[in-house]
């Protein structure tokens, strides 16, 4: 039995050698389409790691904890009290053993109206920690006119730029915020612009107010209160585990059973959809380009099962089985299918390598602001590694060689052997 | 006759009966194959019925298109007869499954074909021994009795070239060895001098013949040779798949 296999094997090796040519275009077929897969996957999952994280810089971070109704209310009636806001502080401090932590951000944002002495729009205003927040969001390195805001200010204002034309603010300008505060009551509070931003998008520049989160807090009457505790974590893959982890550190400390803990992908459903779709489109990529390996392999195989008729039949005049002729051709298909995998998992991890030490700058490709989901885009993509891809793209390499040889076995099964033996053929 | 004090047993090589002075190594019945083309079918071999004995040296003659290779091939299993049946030591053909047809031929028959069909990504050794390896005989016994072989027919030497670095009469003679090697109990051999020089001719059929005469190999081969006819103990004559003269020219391998 064993003689048996190793014959077939080496039978099946020497065939693919001898058709060096013909095998190594096959080969390369495949080697090309591995590579450009894992190169693509590497490219399409940096560009997403890149969506999320700047999506939810200016957003809630990868894993944000709020109040129970706030998602569906946006409003202040449904914010965290001091004591949860505490017990959401301590959940953070405590993931951070287990889960790389970024930063995080205490928020109490409202929605309002600031007013000029000329006119009055409507405007969402965030109450945020200043050294946090400018870690968090990186909103402070937008800045086009004056400053951040910083820990000691009081009556400051961070204001988007398009906001500022409409209102005819410039620095220093006064600039009262109405809102309606926690006793139900409206309340009005008056700040200075100490800078102005542009983030390109629109509806951020036209309609955000930063002002400290002390001051805001003071204005509404909630004191010690927040409508989210946001976590940027260093990787979106960790969204798992700091959402779990937090969960279980919630619901085991503090008592403080009434925070919600939520992923980007529920608080930016816009957000998760891009990168679906995106991978959609990946794979019918990967679709359509193994469909063209499979189909390269498959023509391989076959034409050297038809043309070597003749061989096949002597093997089995000679005594091999139908399935044991059948597996010298399979095993062609597969040898040629696994060192192609193996040369095409390699070539592409070295390419993505090289790109992912230099970085993908697509700027020219994309122009400057590219904005999704409310978010600006860096336009330099980092390649992402990632173990399960390279599996991934290995495993389809086996299938696709198994199943294009499934046909050229059959075919060499069933050659009817006195006509192939003929002398004069 | 099968000479059996100096008969090795290969315990591999199935169940070979000691034949006695009758015993049936081929027997075909109402044996009939017809090729269904157009314009109209052709039947290349009709109704033929005959027996051969255990250690016979027979002869098929017969114009071109006479349909000894398609005789040849029925009682070798490589092609189904369209009616009648074929007996190979003692077994039915065309009852056996794929699978003991395949152990059949490769325990019990030994095939040289016209075209020598040698295997050509596998040296002239490794062809040769092709069917020992199939049999899972140990490589020290392989090679010595290959090397045994080849030296008797003049392939000494070329133990190692591929079937395309070979000239003609050197493949047919590798495609011999391949099928006497392991001494099958029965050889079927389709034009097996047809490409060589008389020398070259003369020293395989002396091979076939010393198998024939020490082993008691049964030998059924096709030619168009009268230098090898002469040589057979039996010679049949076909003539559009009919047997038309069946004769054991006086005084050559009797075994009655
Ligand atoms: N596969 C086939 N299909 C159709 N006709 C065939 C086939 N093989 C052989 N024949 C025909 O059968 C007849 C006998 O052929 P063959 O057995 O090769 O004769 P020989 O070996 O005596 O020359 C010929 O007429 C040949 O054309
Ligand atoms: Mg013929």
């Amino acid at each position: 039995m064993m003689a048996r296999l190793r014959i077939l094997a080496r039978l099946s090796l020497r065939n693919t050698l001898r058709q060096a040519r013909r095998s190594a275009l096959t080969a390369s077929a495949m080697v090309v389409g591995l590579a450009l897969l894992t190169m693509a996957r590497a490219i399409g999952d940096g560009a997403h790691e890149q969506w999320i994280s700047d999506g939810v810089r200016l957003g809630l971070g990868h894993v944000t904890m709020e109040a129970p109704g706030f998602a569906s209310t946006g409003s202040l009636d449904d914010r965290l009290d001091s004591a949860r806001v505490a017990a959401a502080e301590r959940a953070v401090a405590g993931l951070r053993a287990s889960v790389p932590v970024v930063t995080s951000a205490v928020d109490l944002t409202v929605s309002g109206l600031a007013s000029s002495p000329g006119s009055s729009l409507p405007v969402r205003v965030e109450g945020v920690e200043p050294g946090a927040e400018a870690a968090f969001s990186k909103l402070d390195e937008r800045r086009v006119e004056g400053r951040y805001l910083e820990p000691s200010d009081r009556l400051a204002a961070y204001v988007g730029a398009g906001l500022a034309d409409r209102l005819g603010l410039e620095l220093g300008s006064r600039l009262v915020l109405t809102a309606q505060g926690a006793s139900g009551g409206v309340a009005e509070q008056l700040v200075r612009v100490r800078g102005v931003f542009r983030t390109g998008i629109p509806d951020v520049d036209d309609g955000l107010v930063q002002i400290p989160i002390a001051t805001a807090r003071r204005w509404l009457g909630t004191p010690g209160a927040a409508t989210s505790v946001a976590v940027l974590l260093r990787s979106s893959q960790e969204t798992g585990r700091a959402l779990d982890g937090l969960r279980a550190r919630l619901g085991t400390g503090g008592g403080a059973d009434g925070v919600t803990v939520l992923s980007w992908r529920q608080v930016s459903p816009e957000l998760e959809s891009a990168v679906r779709i995106d991978d959609f489109g990946f794979y019918a990529f990967m679709v359509v380009l193994f469909a063209i390996v499979a189909l390269a392999v498959l023509n391989a195989v076959l034409m050297s099962v038809l043309n070597r008729r003749r061989e096949f039949g002597v093997l089995e005049a000679l005594g091999l089985t139908r399935g044991q002729t059948g597996a010298v051709v399979f095993g062609e298909g597969v040898l040629l299918a696994g060192l192609s995998g193996v040369l095409g998992v390699a070539l592409g991890l070295a390419t993505t390598w090289l790109l992912w030490r230099h970085g993908l700058d697509l700027s020219a490709l994309y122009g400057q602001g590219i904005s999704l989901s409310g978010a600006v885009i860096d336009p330099v993509i980092v390649p992402i590694f990632r173990p399960a891809r390279v599996v991934e793209a290995a495993g389809f390499v086996v299938v696709i060689g198994i199943l294009a040889s499934l046909y050229p076995t059959r075919v060499a099964t069933r050659i009817d052997v006195a006509e192939a033996l003929k002398f004069d053929r | 006759m099968r000479g059996s004090d100096t008969h090795v047993t290969d315990p591999t090589a199935g169940d070979r009966t000691t034949p006695g002075p009758s015993a049936t190594a081929v027997r075909t019945e109402g044996l009939w194959k017809i090729y269904e083309q157009e314009p109209a079918p052709v039947e290349a071999v009709r109704d033929l019925s005959m027996e051969v004995r255990a250690g016979d040296f027979v002869a098929m003659a017969g114009p071109s298109g006479s349909g000894k290779t398609t005789l040849l091939n029925l009682l070798g299993g490589l092609t189904a007869p369209t009616r009648g049946r074929v007996w190979v030591a003692g077994r039915d053909l065309t009852e056996l499954s794929g699978r003991e047809l395949a152990r059949l031929r490769l325990e019990h028959i030994g095939f040289v074909f016209q075209a020598y069909n040698l295997l050509p990504v596998l040296s002239a050794m490794e062809n040769a021994e092709f069917t020992l390896l199939l049999r899972g005989l140990p490589t020290a016994e392989r090679r010595e009795r290959v090397r045994t072989l080849f030296r008797e027919i003049g392939l000494d030497g070329l133990e190692d070239r591929r079937p395309g670095r070979l000239s003609g009469g050197q493949q047919q003679r590798v495609a011999v060895a391949r099928a006497v090697v392991g001494e099958p109990a029965l050889i079927l051999a389709d034009e097996p001098t047809a490409n060589l020089d008389s020398a070259t001719g003369d020293a395989l059929l002396g091979v076939m013949e010393r198998l024939n005469h020490e082993r008691g190999v049964t030998f059924i081969f096709s030619t168009h040779d009268p230098r090898v006819m002469e040589r057979a103990h039996r010679l049949v004559h076909l003539v559009d798949g009919r047997i038309e003269s069946d004769v054991r020219p006086s005084g050559r391998g009797s075994t009655a």
